[in-house]
């Protein structure tokens, strides 16, 4: 993709800081689609290493979200659309590992995807350091919306309530990862305008 | 696709039943999961193995000592039991040999819920609702199959309850999980209830009766109200479960 004008892109950020994406609004990441089986692969490792260490990598009960961590950093290299696609297959992976969530990972973790995309379009590509608590506000979200579809199924909202503060580290070891892995690989986010 | 696949997870979810994504995910884990578990349990065992050599080498002379004088009195409680055989001690072991044994391979990904995977599923016999236990005590019931593998939810689940007696004075119950423990509920305020009393299952959809659960821990008698209820310290450890045994109710 060319490169814009510094002025398209300051118009860009002004649409989005004013909530009213154009049509002209260009993209702050490009999107540039990783390898369709480095992902795959990555996202096997991811589940193998959550569903059998997963209690022996928790911190305080939170796992470290290497599914949420991968669904996000494939959000913000492809968009939106692949993203809620991607996000969609992993958390019905996660479902069918779980056994007991229904179809509540997969329509979270979709969604989430879907936001991390939309949002690596706008504001998340020019502060570097957004890239933290947007993780932790990822983690969360998903988990927001997990706890929303464990509700549309009717199941007990005993269980997120149960295992928020768990959520709350993990918010913490998201955050930590996307302080470190964008420092110690840069072309880990792709390519940015 | 992303429509297929949502309306593939919202049919199963609506009907209870493992959706085909999961039973293709599962059938394909299933091997992975497997070699990464024991992978980790070999390394633990070898890193276990070498930090307590020593003691164990002490151990190892105590116990020889005590293994010739237990062998010597279990050859005369063998001869006693040949003379006289224990009938319900006979029809538990003959009911042990309808279960199925199983090793752990998984746990859920994100540790929201407290349930296992074990390698064991519908191939092999294992239908919902049949119970799990291992030396200990009670682990859970199976509340998913596929093909290779079953989901356990545990004892601690918050959404587990069991019917539980308690064993010195025959109160009934119900163990409900609390994610680190399981508490015991709904006991009749007459009920005198101390530390250490032993909580087993009582007769139930997924259990015989008789199953060690736990003990209890600590007693909340409140005035006036119209049950008491107890913390249960589960017999199982949890956190480092491996072979199971699915036993068919």
């Amino acid at each position: 993709m060319n490169r814009l004008a510094p002025a398209d892109v300051a118009r860009t950020r002004a649409f989005w800081a004013a909530n009213k994406p154009g049509e002209t609004a260009a993209p702050a990441y490009v999107p540039d689609p990783p390898v369709w089986w480095h992902v795959a692969l990555a996202l096997a490792v991811a589940l193998t290493l959550q569903a059998s260490l997963a209690p022996f990598l928790a911190l305080r009960g939170g796992t470290p979200p290497l599914v949420a961590l991968l669904v996000a950093w494939y959000a913000i290299r492809t968009g939106s659309l692949r993203g809620f696609t991607f996000g969609l297959l992993a958390g019905a992976a996660e479902d069918a590992l779980a056994g007991t969530t229904g179809a509540a990972w997969t329509f979270a973790t979709a969604l989430a995807g879907l936001g991390a995309g939309r949002l690596a379009r706008t504001w998340l590509a020019d502060m570097p350091l957004a890239l933290v608590p947007g993780a932790a506000a990822f983690v969360l979200g998903r988990f927001g919306a997990f706890a929303l579809v464990l509700q549309l199924e009717g199941r007990p909202l005993a269980l997120p309530v149960a295992h928020l503060h768990a959520v709350l580290w993990q918010c913490a070891l998201a955050s930590l990862a996307a302080l470190v892995l964008p420092r110690a690989f840069p072309a880990l986010l792709g390519k940015r305008h | 696709m992303a429509a297929l696949v949502a309306l593939v997870q919202l049919d199963a979810a609506k009907s209870g039943k493992p959706s085909l994504i999961a039973v293709a995910v599962t059938s394909v884990a299933v091997w992975t999961q497997s070699a990464v578990a024991a992978t980790a349990s070999a390394v633990g065992n070898a890193g276990a193995t070498i930090e307590e050599a020593p003691r164990l080498y002490a151990d190892n002379a105590d116990l020889r000592a005590r293994n010739d004088a237990l062998r010597s009195e279990n050859d005369r409680l063998r001869e006693a039991l040949a003379a006289a055989p224990d009938a319900a001690a006979l029809a538990r072991v003959a009911a042990r040999q309808d279960g199925i044994a199983a090793t752990t391979i998984g746990y859920d990904p994100e540790n929201a819920s407290r349930t296992i995977t074990i390698d064991r599923g519908s191939e092999a016999g294992v239908r919902r609702d049949d119970g799990v236990i291992d030396d200990d005590g009670v682990v859970g019931r199976v509340v998913e199959t596929t093909p290779f593998t079953s989901s356990v939810l545990l004892l601690t689940d918050g959404a587990s309850k069991v019917p539980a007696v308690v064993q010195r004075g025959r109160w009934w119950g119900i163990a409900t999980g609390t994610n680190s423990r399981v508490r015991l509920e709904y006991v009749s305020q007459d009920a005198r209830l101390t530390v250490g009393d032993a909580v087993v299952t009582g007769e139930g959809r997924s259990f015989h009766a008789g199953l060690l659960i736990g003990r209890i821990a600590a007693v909340d008698h409140p005035e006036g109200a119209l049950y008491q209820s107890a913390v249960v310290e589960p017999a199982v450890a949890f956190g480092r479960l491996g072979r199971v045994l699915v036993i068919r109710r």
